[in-house]
């Protein structure tokens, strides 16, 4: 979409260098459009990190803003998904320390945790429901795995990272990524041989 | 087999998806999985990981990307006006300084000038033209220090809010 949008301004242009050069001068038609097509992976990403949709929903909400005001920053040389997302990452680890700084899985209220709650515009009431029973077979499978480890995980299999990108959004060795998704799947196993009870 | 052969094929397994596998790897791990069920399990994890986790549609609603970006274009706007204002602000200094040197040199040649035509010692009256420059800038300053009357009058604002609180 942004591709598309920017490409008849510098046809040789990178998408990445495309973006990079919008955020620089804070366009908000730019900002509409990567909200548009990065919309669900930020929010996806965020909740998995909080186990909290409120939570994640002001993250998402705080991590665009971030984007804003630091867009400077991003050169173009790495890929903008990356980027976003180490913002939210260091967005979500900020607000962790401030709710609780000893755990992040202390993070999850179980009150306020529903992941999913009706909203008068959106998807309708049974998609809601559908959507809300995956999530909480999801959820608890997740919750059997670390923070640390969930991350990786979520970075890996969902958002189809490569290894090193994941390096540099955690900003953690190769190596350790690799320990953390094994440990992380063998986290994940009793819920993968009983089917996530 | 070896713990280095583990190690690749873990390593084969876990960016497989992701990254570029090349072919010869990707043979060596299928050679390597049907004789090591240790590793086959942990692919067969990966695997189901990976349908795990993307088997859920987590979506955005509608509503939190209309408020994002309502709040980016709102920052956005704050932001330019900020930054617009620094510029004027940096402009006007520098003109500051720049006239303040100028009239500063002027001053002093002035000092100089009706020193030689009165007769007085230069080292006096050159300095004290230069203070006399400076005075109406510095009686300013000492009398906003002195002042103790803030800017906005207290009771006019409590009287306001009294007001606004008697509408409702």
């Amino acid at each position: 979409m942004v591709a598309t949008a920017f490409s008849s301004l510098v046809p040789m242009e990178t998408e990445e260098a495309q973006i990079a050069r919008g955020l620089r001068r804070r366009d908000p038609d730019l900002l509409d459009a990567l909200i548009e097509q990065y919309q669900h992976r930020l929010l996806r990403y965020l909740l998995h990190l909080t186990g909290n949709r409120a939570a994640a929903e002001d993250l998402f909400q705080e991590t665009w803003l971030r984007v804003l005001e630091k867009g400077h920053l991003y050169d173009g040389r790495n890929r903008f998904v990356t980027w976003l997302m180490s913002i939210g990452h260091n967005v979500a680890i900020d607000h962790l320390r401030k709710r609780n700084p000893s755990s992040l899985d202390e993070m999850k209220d179980p009150e306020d945790g529903a992941p999913f709650e009706p909203e008068a515009s959106g998807p309708s009431p049974l998609d809601m429901a559908v959507e809300r029973q995956q999530y909480e077979m999801l959820d608890a499978a997740l919750s059997r795995v670390p923070p640390l480890f969930r991350e990786v995980l979520v970075l890996r299999f969902q958002e189809q990272m490569k290894l090193e990108e994941i390096a540099k959004l955690v900003r953690i060795p190769v190596a350790t990524v690799k320990t953390r998704i094994y440990r992380g799947v063998m986290a994940l196993r009793p819920a993968l041989k009983g089917g996530a009870q | 087999m070896t713990d280095h052969e583990h190690e690749r094929a873990i390593d084969i397994i876990t960016r497989h998806g992701a990254d570029d596998i090349a072919a010869r790897d990707t043979a060596w791990l299928e050679a390597h999985l049907a004789q090591c069920a240790e590793c086959a399990e942990y692919a067969a994890l990966v695997t189901s990981t990976g349908q795990l986790l993307r088997a859920v549609a987590i979506t955005a609603s509608p509503a939190l990307v209309a408020t994002t970006q309502a709040r980016i274009r709102e920052r956005a706007a704050q932001l330019r006006e900020h930054q617009a204002r620094v510029a004027l602000i940096a402009v006007s200094f520098c003109i500051g300084v720049l006239s303040s040197t100028i009239s500063a040199w002027l001053w002093w040649r002035f000092g100089g000038w009706v020193a030689g035509r009165l007769s007085l010692p230069a080292s006096i009256v050159e300095p004290g033209m230069f203070v006399a420059w400076l005075l109406p800038a510095i009686v300013i300053a000492l009398a906003m220090l002195a002042s103790s009357r803030p800017v906005i009058d207290r009771s006019v604002t409590l009287a306001m809010l009294g007001e606004r609180e008697g509408d409702r």
